[in-house]
């Protein structure tokens, strides 16, 4: 799953992450899986900052040479 | 007749023969201040207006032709109103009502000057083609295609079909560059020219581009200069909306004024008023997103508050639950308890009268039956002393009997007596004591 995290796309990491929320959401949300949830949350509003706020050389440099 | 040098006629001078020509026109009210329908080419401005009014037919062959012209004064306030009216600039290919009056210049021929324009007539004929177009659109099925795309949730990689150097790609750059939310935005110029004959083959070009590399990019920008000079007419254009309407990736137009709508407003995904109001609406989606994340931030957050607490209130409500359950277990015996408690004496005194009141009966029966029987008894006593009475031996006597004792004994039958024994007998009144001289059977 880390390692995937570079590739993802935007849309893909928010749509993991909103799914993520609902099931925190759920009352019936067991407190065994808090941790690993809030973990994976984490990572993934990390990506989609990322995704939104830093620059991607690689991108970059194809639509100069473009 | 030429032959003659005699009758040869002096002729008049080409400038006389104008001459008369100009006054011929000048003179002819028919030629003078008519309201005429025609389209405007080759226009240039130079201080004045020159340009060819020119009708055609149904087929689109040029059937007339004549030069025309606006003098300086004129042509700055019929432009400003005609700008005013129709949210467009005077120019090329426009269809124009235009109030003319023939003038035939000595040198430079006919020509016809400009004295008014209705610009109603131009803005009804621009409406038109625009709802011709349109139409022509919605029947092919494609003019809402481009619309109906679904967006990148945050649009970063842009195209963007501009002059370059124009103003407004500069402002759309900055605005984009130096946003507040340190979005990060991804740019490509695909220059074009924006305005005249040459817009939309260049426009076209531009997206034909973008087209071949349409993985890069999620959104089109389509801007321009922001310049005074609109000439919006040439995007008013059936090929150039088709192509939009068609694009597999959304458009953003930023190409009208105020109050200017062009056929490519009607088919782009999102419509602006200027390439700032482009990059605003790129940076507001960029911003949306990030507020998104806050919030899911904050929901991730709470959701773990919430949790933990209902988790600590389930063991607290349990710990609660648990004694007033047993208090409720051990009440409820005790409240058993009391009511049997109150039931017996209830039930026994319940008992007890009863069995009071039978005894009580059993008395009352006892005592009726021992009287019964007293009396009974009674009766019998008295009968039984009656007869005893009548039994005695004094009674017998009295009835003249005798009653015979030897030796303090009843004398009954004569075998108990002997010989000699005194006996006495008992008389009513006395005794007779005798001795006894023979026994015999």
């Amino acid at each position: 799953m880390e390692e995937n995290n570079e590739k993802m796309t935007y849309t893909q990491a928010v749509t993991e992450l909103e799914g993520i929320v609902k099931k925190m959401q759920d009352p019936e949300c067991s407190i065994d899986n808090l941790s690993d949830y809030t973990k994976r949350a984490k990572t993934l509003l990390e990506v989609c900052r990322t995704k939104l706020t830093a620059t991607d050389e690689e991108l970059k440099g194809i639509l100069d040479n473009l | 007749m030429a032959n003659d040098p005699n009758s040869t006629p002096q002729g008049i001078s080409l400038s006389e023969f104008n001459q008369r020509i100009t006054n011929a026109i000048a003179t002819s009210r028919d030629t003078q201040g008519q309201w005429v329908r025609g389209e405007i080419i080759d226009m240039r401005v130079n201080r004045h207006c020159y340009f060819e009014l020119i009708e055609k037919d149904d087929a689109g062959n040029t059937v007339a032709r004549l030069g025309a012209a606006i003098w300086g004064n004129t042509f700055m306030a019929l432009a400003a109103q005609f700008a005013a009216v129709t949210g467009s600039q005077l120019g090329n290919g426009m269809k124009v009502l235009v109030k003319i009056s023939a003038n035939f210049h000595k040198a430079f021929g006919i020509k016809a000057i400009v004295e008014d324009i209705d610009p109603n007539f131009t803005l009804g004929d621009l409406a038109r083609q625009r709802r011709e177009i349109i139409e022509r659109l919605t029947r092919e099925g494609v003019i809402d295609m481009n619309r109906e795309l679904p967006w990148a949730l945050v649009p970063q990689r842009i195209a963007v079909i501009s002059a370059e150097g124009a103003a407004g790609y500069g402002d759309f750059m900055n605005q984009l560059e130096n946003n507040p939310y340190r979005l990060k935005f991804y740019t490509h110029l695909f220059a074009a020219t924006m305005q005249g004959q040459n817009t939309v083959p260049t426009v076209m070009a531009a997206l034909d581009r973008i087209n071949n590399n349409i993985e890069l990019f999620d959104c089109v920008v389509l801007i321009r200069g922001g310049g005074a000079s609109s000439d919006l007419n040439s995007f008013d254009n059936y090929d150039l909306a088709a192509t939009i309407a068609q694009f597999p990736i959304p458009v953003i137009v930023g190409i009208g004024h105020e109050r200017d709508v062009t056929v490519l407003d009607y088919v782009a995904a999102m419509r602006v008023k200027t390439p700032t109001a482009a990059a605003e609406f790129l940076i507001g989606r960029g911003s949306d997103a990030l507020v998104a994340l806050d919030q899911m931030q904050n929901a991730v957050v709470a959701s773990v508050r919430d949790s933990l607490a209902r988790a600590r209130e389930q063991l607290t409500y349990c710990t609660g639950v648990i004694s007033p359950a047993a208090r409720r277990v051990i009440d409820t015996a005790r409240t058993r308890l009391d009511g049997l408690a109150q039931a017996v004496p209830t039930a026994a005194s319940a008992h007890l009268t009863a069995a009071s009141t039978r005894l009580d009966h059993q008395v009352e029966l006892l005592r009726n039956g021992v009287a019964q029987l007293l009396r009974t008894q009674d009766q019998r006593l008295q009968m039984l002393t009656d007869k005893v009475a009548l039994l005695s031996p004094r009674n017998i006597l009295n009835r003249g009997y005798s009653l015979t004792m030897c030796n303090g004994h009843f004398i009954t039958d004569s075998t108990q007596l002997h010989e000699g024994d005194v006996i006495t007998n008992h008389f009513k009144n006395g005794s007779v004591r005798s001795t006894v001289e023979t026994i015999k059977d």
